[in-house]
């Protein structure tokens, strides 16, 4: 059964050209896939649609069958797709135990949410640490993780991960695909949108190579690197050459 | 030294005024990025509903808030429902928000002026020119009651952004618009109630200026000019920069008052603009401007 279709979109901003010219991707539950391809290829517009921060100009998204395109963000997010974008959206001014707070806007039981602020505080112990520091003071790592026990605490039953590792240093890079891991082993679906292509489709089941908002080619996420064209065609030929040197 | 204590004492007692004036603003443009130059218009109409309660009835204009603000925050809610929530996906919306408002504030000064004449109004209140002797000071009861009015409006605010779960969004908002969406909040929905409490604020508002200022329909041009330089000097979107920018502003207003005389004073908050524009652009506790 799928749980995420996201149906030959097209979709853009604002008033500019469409960014997405026709992307399709199926995610089956408790599955995971990771998006990959040059800049500018729509990976996160993509993620943005689904998360209904993009408009859908045409086509569909579908969420456990039903369409979701065209509803807003938190109506989204409370179908059960949480999204973590780029720059990790947090709220700068507010304590890491507010930010945590703030996640569980959603989660109308006071005794659940503190619950899962708890549990998040013993899974990320950096964050128990820092509970009464603010956001904008910490680190590029703390901020991911913060960001990343903001979704653990809404229990989606999809995630979006927006380049996660983008700026991070290569120890806390591992931190973070560790962390991705153990969302994936609780049967939670995560769609990834990774530059750090070996590791990101190592997350991952399935992998889909975007190319200027069209798929490219899509399957099993070790065939992905294994096939030489697809490196060349897609990734581009830095990018063929660099994974040839990290393979 | 007397001078300087009793300076100092009226310009706070004033200060906190501004303070709740521009409060509204400041956060309306702080939750949605909307530069509200119809905001001192909405104040005018507080101040002429005010008036006009007071003149027929007896109403005190502290009893009228009571009336000002709830009847201003309906006004908000359908103003931001018809105005600004159509315009909201738009990429200029920015600067469309500062062509509507200043439209808004033009037909509000039509409607007032056709409804109550262009003549310069004031409720004449018992306390209005009284005033408590301390020696060689004198403290104007009517500011006194002014200024806690105002503290007393900036503290229920206040303990609503801060205690309610709504208060909570709508700081989120303000911090991170993306982010409140992505945590589930209903931005448009928070938007909505920020305009509303922005605008009844300046109803309130209006109540004390009914009795604190004369007022005629086009007084709110002037108002605008100083509360937009206020809360530029404060940081847009920081409502404590509304507070500490509205109370430093205001004292140094009255200094300047009484060397070079009034009409000076107004200068201040130009001058004060024009320097922090220069030294400090985002304010004194707004967030760093973008590179």
């Amino acid at each position: 059964m799928a749980l995420l279709e996201i149906d030959d979109v097209r979709a853009g901003y604002g008033s500019g050209p469409d960014i997405l010219n026709g992307v399709t991707i199926r995610i089956d539950e408790g599955r995971s896939a990771c998006i990959v391809g040059p800049n500018g290829a729509g990976k996160s517009t993509t993620l943005k649609a689904v998360a209904g921060l993009v408009k859908v100009r045409s086509g569909e998204i579908r969420f456990d069958g039903d369409r979701i395109d065209g509803l807003r963000p938190d109506e989204i997010l409370r179908r059960g797709v949480c999204f973590v974008p780029q720059d990790r959206s947090l709220f700068p001014d507010m304590t890491v135990r507010e930010n945590l707070a703030m996640a569980g806007y959603s989660i109308s039981s006071k005794g659940e949410l503190q619950r899962r602020i708890d549990e998040a505080l013993e899974m990320f112990p950096i964050l128990a640490e820092r509970r009464t520091q603010r956001a904008r003071t910490m680190s590029g790592g703390q901020q991911q993780m913060l960001a990343l026990a903001r979704a653990w605490i809404l229990r989606p039953r999809l995630l979006l991960v927006d380049e996660p590792t983008m700026g991070l240093a290569p120890q806390v890079v591992q931190e973070v695909f560790a962390v991705i891991q153990r969302f994936r082993d609780t049967g939670m679906s995560v769609m990834l949108v990774e530059h750090n292509v070996k590791e990101g489709l190592g997350c991952a089941d399935w992998g889909y190579v975007l190319d200027l908002g069209r798929n490219g080619f899509d399957g099993p996420s070790e065939s992905i690197l294994a096939n030489p064209s697809v490196r060349e065609l897609y990734l581009g030929k830095s990018v063929a050459r660099h994974t040839e040197k990290i393979l | 030294m007397s001078q300087i204590v009793q300076l100092t004492i009226l310009g706070i007692l004033l200060g906190g005024v501004y303070a709740v004036m521009a409060t509204g603003l400041t956060m309306v443009y702080g939750v949605m990025g909307i530069i509200n130059l119809a905001h001192a218009g909405f104040m005018v109409i507080g101040a002429y509903i005010s008036f006009e309660m007071f003149s027929r009835w007896g109403v005190d204009p502290f009893v009228s808030i009571l009336v000002t603000g709830p009847a201003l925050f309906v006004i908000g809610v359908v103003t931001y429902r018809l105005l600004f929530a159509p315009i909201t996906e738009n990429p200029r919306f920015g600067e469309m928000t500062v062509l509507v408002s200043f439209g808004l504030a033009l037909v509000i000064e039509g409607l007032l002026g056709a409804g109550f004449t262009n003549i310069y109004h004031r409720s004449d209140v018992s306390y209005g020119t009284a005033t408590w002797d301390l020696g060689a000071i004198f403290i104007p009861q009517g500011q006194v009651y002014g200024f806690a009015a105002s503290l007393v409006m900036l503290g229920l605010l206040w303990a609503f952004l801060y205690l309610t779960k709504t208060g909570y969004a709508i700081r989120a908002t303000m911090q991170n618009r993306s982010a409140a969406q992505i945590v589930g909040v209903n931005v448009d929905r928070v938007s909505t109630i920020a305009f509303g409490i922005g605008v009844g604020t300046a109803g309130a508002a209006g109540s004390l200026l009914s009795y604190l200022f004369t007022f005629f329909p086009g007084a709110h041009w002037q108002w605008i000019a100083l509360l937009l330089s206020l809360i530029v000097v404060g940081g847009l979107g920081s409502m404590g920069g509304a507070l500490v920018g509205g109370i430093g502003l205001a004292i140094v207003a009255a200094y300047v008052t009484d060397i070079f005389g009034p009409t000076w004073s107004q200068m201040t908050f130009y001058v004060a603009l024009f320097i922090v524009l220069l030294v400090r652009p985002q304010g004194l506790f707004g967030k760093p401007l973008p590179a």
